[in-house]
């Protein structure tokens, strides 16, 4: 059995586009041949076909059975993490132990204000503004 | 509602599996290979034919088949549709889509296949190759799938979803997800909402404190 977990430095989640992303991995494995490694990515959901894309992968070479190591990704201008109704686009650090076919994930996001950008649909702010007008007139 | 939390979206839907019910996954592959490994999956559009195809894989994988997955759908080329059939001597092909085929593009996709180890086919309607099992239907099947993917989330469907949607799971789970953006998946807020924007209601903002 393989225990595997993702820690980020402060606990933070938030990062605007460009910044590092520190932290440290640990791992507890059994099983013999293990292969360890860390990836940066994206991908959407939603109410169509998901898509993902891998930004950056770091393998740890000749891992010990018991062990925790410091990581750090650069991230890229963009895509920002975003939400509307029908998609949203999440980024998150996936650290995967291939022998064991064991998969931690840690989502964060990725934005101007270190948050998501949240999409709002034209009709639902048309429909607030004349809600807003019918109490605000009687 | 964000889409990333909508109990409805796409990789919640997917994980569903198909519920064989009335057989045993053991008696069903003991039936396909009493039709030599030759079938296919019937049903109409959304009955779970290519989930079915799909949990059938690792059970025909556990058995030795090497597989290879073939897919058409109504928007594949014309090229598409005749290049499927390549060297395939030794392996069982899993062919999603195969209505999408003319009968004599079928004729010559069965002839280029004649040598591989098996083939199971998903298609609309029966004739093709002999059916190993007919995918149904039911209001009952649609509530329990939602269910599995609301997982203690509160959402009253519309009474009428499964009649509505012809028993078409995929399109009435699509409702099911547009219900949930926007909101209008609550009876109890509906209600609300209706009554406070109603000529009988007292408006709140008039209402003394």
């Amino acid at each position: 059995m393989t225990e595997l977990s993702i820690e980020l430095t402060d606990d933070r989640t938030g990062f605007a586009p460009g910044e590092e992303i520190r932290g440290t991995i640990t791992w507890s494995t059994e099983t013999p041949g293990e292969k360890i490694e860390l990836r940066l990515f994206w991908f959407t959901r939603g109410k169509g076909t998901a898509d993902a894309s891998i930004v950056e992968t770091i393998p740890f070479n000749q891992p010990s059975p018991h062990e925790t190591r410091p990581f750090r990704f650069v991230l890229p201008a963009g895509p920002y993490s975003f939400s509307g109704q029908l998609v949203s686009l999440v980024w998150a650090l996936e650290l995967v132990a291939s022998a064991s076919k064991t998969v931690v994930r840690r989502e964060i996001e990725v934005g101007p204000d270190r948050r998501e950008v949240r999409l709002e649909s034209v009709a639902s702010k048309v429909s607030a503004a004349k809600s807003w007008l019918t109490i605000k007139t009687g | 509602m964000r889409a990333r939390d909508n109990p409805f979206r796409s990789e919640s839907i997917l994980r569903v599996r198909y519920r064989l019910l009335g057989i045993e996954w053991d008696q069903l592959l003991g039936r396909c290979e009493q039709l030599h490994y030759r079938a296919a999956l019937v049903g109409p559009c959304g009955s779970g034919k290519t989930t079915l195809l799909e949990d059938l894989e690792p059970r025909l994988r556990a058995k030795g088949f090497e597989t290879v997955w073939l897919r058409l759908n109504q928007e594949s080329s014309l090229r598409e549709r005749w290049s499927l059939s390549k060297q395939t001597t030794g392996q069982f092909l899993l062919f999603d889509g195969a209505e999408q085929l003319s009968w004599v593009a079928w004729q010559f996709f069965k002839w280029r296949t004649r040598r591989a180890a098996g083939l199971i086919i998903t298609t609309h309607k029966p004739g093709r190759l002999p059916t190993l099992w007919k995918c149904n239907t039911s209001a009952g099947l649609l509530s329990d799938i939602m269910a599995e993917v609301l997982a203690g989330s509160r959402f009253t469907p519309p009474a009428d979803l499964f009649r509505k949607h012809k028993g078409n799971l995929r399109e009435a789970l699509r409702e099911c997800y547009d219900l949930m953006a926007c909101g209008a998946h609550d009876q109890t807020a509906r209600s609300v909402v209706a009554s406070f924007f109603s000529d009988t209601a007292p408006c709140p903002a008039t209402v003394s404190p």
